[in-house]
């Protein structure tokens, strides 16, 4: 299967007007960046299926802006093939250059195709992903837990309260926005928290860890910004009102208080700890706890023994 | 004319970016390199600038994330997260420092913004912070017109002084639209909400608003009184009279709009050490 987007970012407009034409033979709708100022403006708002970037004019350029798209994992996932003037004995450093795949100049376009066709494969085939949130799934997500188990890290259950009627009510298009959010605001708060993990269970659940010491301050971070992000989705009545009318999980209607989040804490420290399976039922018992109060909050598995 | 309008609208909405001053830029690097920066500290230096504003909610809102409610700032930040905000503004072109006007604008708008601001708060009204964000932006306009035709940002300029007109009617004049207008396209291509676009649209004009006359005549009342306080430099010698529609909507007295003058003048004692802070180095 050949991509729909290809962004090429190179300021030599033979190179990419050769590219777009060839690229366009197969079938590929291709963007072209040469201006250096929108280019980071352009690939966040118009994700290509596959990123093809000159490295022979700048190379510290187009290395920033791969260890850019990489240490996002909205958009880590976008395949990247690097052009390079040629190939010289000295391996480049791959770690500070993380591409998917590159070719040497003068290009051969058939390898090239070859390239793009086992990139977007490869894709496919490594991603577990959230398709809605691009977040880690569950096998990602155990195997985190699994290598967090008595190091001294938390693993925290996110979920959000009322969010069933939400989606009731006002529709799962906006119910999957919600989920984006959450998505965005737990990812950047566990990237300014210094290392972490990240995954989206499915739903409206969510799990992160982080170092210990930080578990508390990154629950309060989740949970401001949520509240605050959650005002732009309800209109200025409802959120006087502090509820709006709804269809529960059960099919009634009723007053239905604004979405909220609650978080479960679980120091991965405790000795009783032995299996993953053990971790999410804490994180359940706790989350169950956090539910009692009204509006968000985090409740932190206190019984270590 | 016709053609020149529609040439104009075209290049707007292909318009993937604009100038941004440059110790903006410097401010928020310097703040992303140390550590703790924080979101509300970015904020904080992101809401002083229309232009960078602006394209951080224009990515929010756009389709890759899929956010199409998105009208604060700091709902924007929290969204797209530390690391995507500073490759952003490290990714901008740069005002030429020494371009007098440019600066009047920045000030002038930075002014509008907390003027909208404090009368939101001083009126009780729901959503300060989107209000403050329009007043912000509310002349994005002229940004792109001093960016896409500067030869006829002159002759508007010219316009202005030796004929006395105000630049919005210089502006009709030379390119058959407004700056009003020219803001409002942008807003729209660049995926802002309603609650930006219509107060951007019609700060000049409070009752061509359908869904948002409140946010709008707040912006309207902002401008004036920021035009007659001297604050900035939006380009007009002439302080525009404040529309009788803004005055009912606002439902404004005598005894009111004093108080909200008086206030304003601290405020914006605040806001010029602030804008001082801002453009040193």
């Amino acid at each position: 299967m050949l991509p729909t987007k290809v962004t090429i970012i190179s300021p030599d407009t033979q190179l990419t007007s050769q590219l777009h034409l060839r690229l366009h033979g197969i079938g590929c709708r291709t963007t072209v960046l040469s201006c250096k100022n929108s280019v980071m403006d352009e690939v966040y708002t118009d994700t290509p299926d596959l990123l093809i970037i000159d490295l022979s004019d700048n190379f510290e350029y187009g290395k920033n802006i791969i260890s850019t798209l990489r240490n996002d994992s909205f958009f880590s996932m976008v395949p990247i093939i690097g052009l390079l003037s040629s190939i010289e004995e000295s391996i480049p450093d791959w770690k500070q250059c993380p591409l998917d795949d590159f070719i040497g100049q003068p290009i051969n376009f058939n390898e090239l195709f070859y390239r793009v066709s086992l990139a977007l494969t490869r894709l496919k085939r490594i991603f577990d992903n959230n398709p809605l949130t691009r977040l880690p799934g569950n096998t990602s997500i155990q195997m985190a837990i699994e290598d967090a188990l008595g190091t001294s890290t938390a693993v925290c259950y996110v979920d959000i309260n009322h969010f069933k009627p939400y989606n009731n009510t006002f529709g799962f298009t906006l119910g999957d926005e919600v989920i984006r959010m959450l998505a965005r605001i737990v990812l950047n708060t566990v990237c300014d928290a210094g290392r972490g993990f990240c995954g989206h269970v499915g739903g409206d659940d969510f799990v992160c860890i982080v170092p210990l010491h930080r578990a508390e301050l990154v629950c309060k971070t989740i949970i401001t910004h949520f509240d605050a992000v959650v005002l732009d989705l309800f209109d200025d009545e409802i959120k006087q009102r502090g509820f709006y009318y709804g269809t529960t999980r059960k099919g009634e209607q009723e007053n239905i208080p604004l979405l909220s989040l609650s978080i479960g804490v679980v120091p991965m420290n405790m000795h009783k700890l032995k299996h993953v399976a053990k971790v999410s039922e804490i994180a359940a018992e706790l989350k169950k706890r956090a539910k009692i109060s009204s509006g968000s909050s985090y409740t932190v598995d206190n019984l270590s023994s | 004319m016709a053609s020149n309008q529609s040439d104009l609208k075209k290049s707007i909405m292909d318009t993937k970016t604009l100038p941004t001053l440059p110790n903006v830029i410097h401010k928020l690097n310097s703040l992303s390199d140390s550590d703790s920066s924080s979101v509300q500290e970015m904020a904080k230096i992101v809401s002083s600038d229309q232009v960078l504003s602006a394209r951080i909610l224009r990515l929010a809102n756009s389709p890759s994330y899929g956010f199409h409610r998105v009208s604060t700032i700091s709902n924007a930040m929290i969204l797209l997260g530390v690391n995507v905000v500073k490759s952003l503004a490290l990714s901008s072109s740069i005002i030429a420092m020494m371009e007098h006007d440019s600066i009047g604008l920045w000030e002038h708008s930075l002014g509008v913004g907390s003027a909208a601001n404090l009368i939101a708060h001083r009126l009780k009204l729901p959503e300060c912070e989107e209000i403050a964000t329009a007043g912000l932006l509310h002349d994005i306009g002229k940004v792109i017109i001093k960016l896409k035709c500067s030869d006829v940002d002159k002759e508007i300029q010219l316009r202005v002084t030796t004929r006395q007109i105000y630049s919005l009617e210089a502006e009709r004049e030379v390119l058959d639209t407004d700056h009003a207008e020219i803001g409002g396209w942008l807003a729209k291509s660049w995926f802002l909400p309603d609650k930006l676009s219509e107060p951007i649209s019609f700060h000049h004009d409070v009752e061509k608003s359908c869904n948002n006359r409140v946010k709008t005549a707040v912006i309207h009342l902002a401008d004036v009184l920021i035009k007659s306080s001297g604050f900035g430099d939006s380009g007009d010698d002439f302080v525009p009279s404040l529309q009788n529609i803004a005055w009912d909507i606002l439902k404004l007295d005598k005894q009111l709009l004093d108080e909200l003058v008086y206030e304003l003048e601290d405020k914006l004692i605040e806001v010029k050490n602030f804008s001082f802070e801002m453009l040193s180095n």
